[in-house]
């Protein structure tokens, strides 16, 4: 390796100093090629030290002390139902879910605990269920999805590309075809609450990445029917479930955002919900939640958050302290060399 | 005058340097560890043979404790660096797959990744391996002994280089479940709209970078304009990358495609929460680094901290 790199202060190759020249070939100064550009040297002292963590402390502990209480202020009632509404007697849960014969309507009564405010979201949860496997995430065709002419492209979508008799299935794919199909249906004193299923998804996905001329076809025709059966007659841009469904978790407890209700609740109000237990998560131990909540300008319920700017904040505190303290219990010279390692070995330490 | 040097080399086992400037030197300077040839008065046979070319025979002293020095802790802490900044992304990405069935499913679209390396995290590298000093050229010829690093290997040591990978495990776990259960499972926004896998994977790819680009600006102790520009540049890039893949049309962006614009950036938990995940993380090397330099320092701490008024 040749050490004329930057920063050498060698002449350039050639003859050496031996006779003293006339016109010396040292290149020009500069000050990047001298590696001598006005710089800031930073060094750690304790003063430094301990502002440094007083300011992180200063500003971490209010903002977890605003996010925790935001996060407080969220109301969250959730209900585990998928054992619940298995009828009594039935053993067989998995033969239960899948025989069309038998009704699946079940009715759970909820308490709301403290008042809530509009809108609030109503969600379904499920758990174990593994939305961002490889097979999974890649079984999707966004071509199809947004162009009508292009409805016969079913690249990856397999199983679910094509039916029995090779037409294409439009939406390909099995995340759509294992679209949620429970439903919901809320009430409070004998009076229905309407749930608006409008706007739940995000508003690039209808405009962009679902056609407004693209309807389903061919869906759920199989052996095997995965999850809802699609209207053919809206149009994919309007399926506003399908759109929330197909924008893939990213782990295996996740929420989807079913609609909102826009009348407040109060408190030990009892909400019956009427639904149907369509959504086979039996067969593989998954669970099924309906979630109600509100939402400030945080999000929805959690407390990690603002429990983490609080610890932060307080050990960025304790250790402002506890540099203080030795600071002033052992107070350092800077660069007094009694400290070096070996003239410590010599002092017998 | 070979044989001389591979006697040394062999029964000594140390590094030899050899200098020269003549064709008889040749085989001194091509058996010796490191060849220095002076080119000159008996030619240029010297220079071809050799590892180092210098001019003038007292070049020879700013090479080994100017260059040497400089050289020498610049590229230990490239090396380290880089294991460092990739062990904190890499492993992002196995933790992932702890919750996604070990399936293969990379944790962030396939754009962001191809690009960690190439536009986000790889200009501060270079500042940080050929810019960096710790002392200037003038402390580096009063104080030789700063070349006592080198010999001794302080600076790219087994556990120098350990710990910078367990610092780079340890981002990454902060990073991984610190993103994790910021976002996760509630809504993120006051519009009540949940995090998808596509909002998780920004969130977390923006802590590593900026948690890489953080990190090496705690390490290096000399920041010019370059320094500044690179670092906070390279954060500023992915931003605009984000930006700018997420306009392209989805069948090219998929998980990308207005994430950013539409998703991220109004929401105040994202911001708070990258804050928080950044700082988290790189509280650890900070107390280390301040425990070494202010209560067990070494002696290029003891040289830099004396001579720091006197650049």
């Amino acid at each position: 390796m040749d050490s004329h790199a930057a920063g050498s202060s060698s002449g350039g190759s050639g003859d050496g100093a031996a006779q003293p020249r006339r016109n010396s070939r040292k290149p020009k100064y500069s000050k990047f090629t001298q590696q001598e550009l006005p710089a800031c040297k930073p060094i750690l002292t304790p003063k430094w030290v301990i502002s440094v963590f007083v300011l992180v402390g200063v500003i971490f502990v209010p903002i977890g002390i605003v996010s925790l209480r935001a996060s407080q202020q969220v109301v969250e009632i959730v209900d585990r139902y998928d054992d619940a509404c298995v009828p009594a007697g039935v053993t067989d849960k998995l033969a239960y879910i899948r025989n069309d014969s038998i009704p699946k309507a079940c009715t759970r009564n909820l308490t709301i605990t403290k008042d809530m405010k509009q809108p609030i979201f109503v969600y379904y949860q499920l758990d174990n269920f593994y939305q961002n496997h490889r097979r999974y995430v890649k079984s999707r065709n966004d071509v199809q999805l947004r162009d009508k002419s292009k409805a016969s492209e079913t690249d990856n979508c397999d199983p679910e590309a094509k039916t029995v008799d090779g037409k294409p299935i439009v939406p390909c794919g099995l995340i759509a075809w294992s679209l949620f199909n429970d439903t919901y249906n809320l009430i409070r004193n004998n009076e229905t609450l309407s749930v608006d299923k409008k706007d739940i998804s995000w508003k690039s996905d209808r405009d962009h990445k679902f056609g407004s001329h693209v309807f389903p076809m061919n869906f759920q025709k199989g052996p095997l029917q995965g999850g809802k059966i699609l209207d053919s007659k809206i149009p994919l841009s309007k399926q506003e479930d399908l759109i929330v469904w197909m924008r893939t978790a990213a782990l295996p407890t996740f929420r989807k955002l079913y609609g909102r209700i826009y009348v407040d609740l109060k408190e030990n109000d009892a909400i019956t919900v009427q639904l149907e237990n369509n959504y086979n998560t039996y067969s593989f131990s998954g669970k099924k939640k309906l979630v109600l909540s509100t939402a400030t300008w945080i999000g929805g319920k959690n407390d990690f958050l603002g429990l983490a700017y609080l610890t932060v904040g307080g050990i960025c505190f304790f250790l402002a302290f506890a540099f203080t303290l030795l600071y002033l219990i052992k107070p350092r010279k800077m660069g007094d060399n009694s400290y070096l390692s070996w003239n410590r070995a010599t002092l017998g330490r | 005058m070979e044989a001389v040097t591979r006697l040394v080399k062999i029964r000594t086992s140390k590094t030899t340097l050899a200098i020269g400037d003549g064709a008889n030197d040749v085989g001194m300077l091509q058996e010796a560890d490191i060849g220095v040839g002076i080119s000159g008065a008996e030619g240029m046979q010297a220079v071809m043979a050799s590892d180092f070319a210098i001019a003038q025979f007292r070049f020879l002293e700013r090479l080994l404790l100017v260059h040497g020095h400089w050289c020498y802790r610049r590229i230990a802490a490239m090396i380290c660096y880089f294991f460092f900044k990739n062990i904190t992304f890499g492993f992002t990405l196995f933790w992932f797959e702890a919750h996604a069935m070990f399936s293969a499913q990379p944790a962030y679209n396939d754009w962001f990744i191809s690009f960690y390396s190439v536009a986000f995290t790889s200009l501060p590298v270079i500042a940080l391996g050929v810019f960096d000093k710790d002392v200037s050229s003038r402390v580096c010829l009063e104080v030789p002994s700063l070349h006592q690093d080198g010999v001794n290997n302080v600076f790219f040591s087994w556990s120098r280089i350990l710990s910078w990978m367990l610092n780079g495990m340890c981002c990454s776990i902060i990073i991984y479940f610190g993103s994790l259960n910021a976002i996760l499972v509630q809504a993120v926004r006051q519009d009540g709209r949940v995090a998808g896998f596509d909002i998780l994977g920004v969130t977390m790819y923006s802590c590593v970078v900026w948690t890489v680009n953080c990190q090496l600006a705690l390490y290096i102790s000399y920041f010019t304009w370059i320094q500044h520009f690179v670092i906070w540049g390279s954060i500023l890039i992915w931003y605009t990358f984000l930006v700018i893949y997420g306009l392209f049309s989805p069948a090219i962006s998929a998980t990308a495609y207005h994430v950013f614009v539409e998703a991220c950036a109004p929401s105040p938990l994202y911001w708070l929460s990258t804050l928080m995940i950044v700082v988290t993380a790189l509280i650890p090397f900070f107390v280390y680094k301040i425990s070494r330099t202010l209560y067990y320092p070494q002696y290029h701490d003891q040289v830099q901290r004396a001579n720091s008024k006197n650049w």
